[in-house]
C-alpha cells in the first residue's frame, strides 16, 4: 500500500476498525490468543504497510547506524509493528480496575518507589514513549500510586485529524487510560504557566507524577531545549523535569515497561532514583543516557521511528533536504 | 522589594544575556524570561523571601508580567497578611 492519499484514508479505516472493533474483542480473549492475534495484525501491516515500513526501517538505520544491519532493522521494524498492535489490546484490557492486564504485568522496583515516597516529596516517574508507557501509567493507581501524568494526548496537536478522528481517538485511547488515573493529565501546551506549579502541588501531596521525556519540543519551547547525547547523537530535549525535581526535592526515577517475548507478559521496571543535582544539563543527560540506553536494548518499543519528522525535530536525523544533498554529495564524491 | 525580586530574576532566571540590565516594566513573558518552571522557581522564592503562600488561582500572567506587576501583587496581598498575623 503507498503513500497516496487513498492509501492513508485505508490506513486510517484500518486503525479505526482494529481500535474500536478488533482489539477489544482480543483483549476479552485469553490472553495467549488475544496477543497472538495482535501479532498476526502487525505482521499483515508490516507487509500491506509498504512506505510505513520503507521509512521506519530508513529512520533505524539512520540514527543506530551500523548497530543495525539491513536485515537486523528489518526485524526490528516487523517487531515495531507487532507491538503498535498488542499495545491496543492492553489499552483495551485495562477495563474495569484493570485486572486483566496487571495479571500480565510485573513491577518491578517497587522497593524504589515506595522509598522514596516515604521521603514524603512525591516521587518522578521518569519514562519515553516506549512500548506501552500510557497503560503503564494508568496500571499504578489500581496498584497503589494515584499517578498525574504531564503530558499531551497525542489526539489533541496531530496534524491532519478532524474533529471526529480526534472525538473517536479520546473516547477509544485517552478516556480508559484517564479512568483508571483518577488524576487529569497535566497538559504543558504553550502559554500555560500554571504546568508546574500543578506538578508541584502533586508532588507537595506526596503523590507520584510520571513524564515521558523524550518528546520533540514544540517550537515554542524550542529555547529552553537542551542537545544531550542520545541514540548515538545529539538530541534537543527539555530539561524541565530536572528543575521540578529541584526545586519540590522529588526524587526522579525511570521507569519502563518492556514486552516479554511470549508478547502478553510485560515487565514495569522501576529504577532507584537518579541524582538531579547541580548542573541541570548534566543531571538531565543522566536521565536521557538512561532512556537512550534502554530504547538501545530494545529499539522496537520507541514509538517515534515511525515518525521522521519528530525524529527531525528531535535533530536525530536531519532534515530531508539535507539528506537529499548528502545523498547528492556522495554520489558526485563516488563519481 | 523591586530591586530583591530583580536581582532574583537576573541571576538566576534569565538566560539571555541581552536581556539584562531588566527594566522594572520589561515584560517577563514576551521576552520568555517567565515560562511554567521558572515562574515555579520565581513563586517558591517568592513564597520563602516574603512568608506568603501563592495560591493556584494567582498563577495568572497580570500577576507576573513584570517586575512592577509582582511587587504590585506583593502588595496587594500585605493586607491580607497582616490580618491574618493579627
Amino acid at each position: 500500500m503507498g503513500d497516496s492519499r487513498e492509501g492513508r484514508v485505508l490506513r486510517k479505516i484500518g486503525g479505526v476498525a482494529y481500535w474500536a472493533g478488533g482489539a477489544p474483542v482480543m483483549a476479552r480473549l485469553p490472553a495467549a490468543i488475544g496477543y497472538r492475534l495482535a501479532c498476526w495484525r502487525g505482521d499483515w501491516l508490516f507487509r500491506r504497510h509498504a512506505a510505513e515500513r520503507t521509512e521506519l526501517a530508513a529512520n533505524l538505520r539512520q540514527v543506530l547506524g551500523s548497530q543495525l544491519s539491513p536485515a537486523a532493522a528489518q526485524d526490528v521494524t516487523r517487531e515495531w509493528f507487532r507491538l503498535a498492535s498488542c499495545e491496543a489490546v492492553d489499552v483495551k484490557r485495562l477495563r474495569h480496575s484493570a485486572l486483566p492486564l496487571r495479571r500480565l504485568v510485573e513491577i518491578r522496583g517497587r522497593e524504589h518507589l515506595e522509598t522514596a515516597l516515604a521521603g514524603g516529596k512525591g516521587a518522578i516517574l521518569c519514562s519515553a514513549h516506549f512500548g506501552s508507557f500510557d497503560s503503564a501509567f494508568s496500571l499504578l493507581n489500581p496498584s497503589g500510586y494515584p499517578v498525574t501524568t504531564i503530558g499531551r494526548w497525542q489526539h489533541k496537536y496531530t496534524a491532519g485529524l478532524s474533529a471526529a478522528e480526534r472525538r473517536f481517538w479520546a473516547l477509544v485511547y485517552a478516556k480508559p487510560l484517564q479512568r483508571l488515573r483518577q488524576r487529569p493529565n497535566i497538559e504543558p501546551w504553550p502559554g500555560h504557566l500554571d504546568v508546574a506549579a500543578r506538578a508541584a502541588a502533586v508532588l507537595r501531596a506526596n503523590e507520584v507524577v510520571t513524564i515521558c521525556i523524550d518528546a520533540p519540543p514544540l517550537d515554542s519551547d524550542q529555547a529552553r531545549a537542551v542537545a544531550v547525547p542520545f541514540l548515538g547523537g545529539q538530541a534537543s530535549l527539555l530539561p524541565g523535569i530536572v528543575t521540578l525535581a529541584q526545586v519540590t526535592g522529588a526524587p526522579v526515577l525511570m521507569t519502563f515497561l518492556h514486552r516479554c517475548a511470549d508478547y502478553r507478559h510485560q515487565v514495569l521496571e522501576i529504577s532507584a532514583p537518579l541524582p538531579t543535582g547541580g548542573d541541570t544539563a548534566t543531571a538531565f543527560a543522566r536521565c536521557a543516557a538512561e532512556v537512550s540506553a534502554t530504547i538501545t536494548r530494545s529499539p522496537a518499543h520507541w514509538r517515534y521511528w515511525a515518525s521522521t519528522t519528530d525524529l527531525v525535530t528531535l535533530g536525530l536525523v536531519p532534515p530531508l533536504r539535507d539528506r537529499s544533498a548528502a545523498v547528492a554529495r556522495s554520489v558526485a564524491v563516488a563519481s | 522589594m523591586e530591586t530583591i525580586i530583580k536581582d532574583y530574576i537576573s541571576q538566576e532566571l534569565v538566560r539571555d544575556p541581552e536581556l539584562l540590565p531588566l527594566a522594572d516594566e520589561a515584560s517577563l513573558l514576551d521576552s520568555g524570561i517567565l515560562d511554567s518552571l521558572s515562574l515555579l522557581q520565581l513563586v517558591v522564592f517568592l513564597e520563602e523571601r516574603f512568608a506568603i503562600t501563592v495560591g493556584d488561582a494567582d498563577l495568572l500572567p497580570e500577576n507576573f508580567a513584570s517586575v512592577n506587576t509582582i511587587c504590585a501583587y506583593l502588595r496587594a496581598r500585605e493586607p491580607a497578611k497582616q490580618a491574618a498575623h493579627g
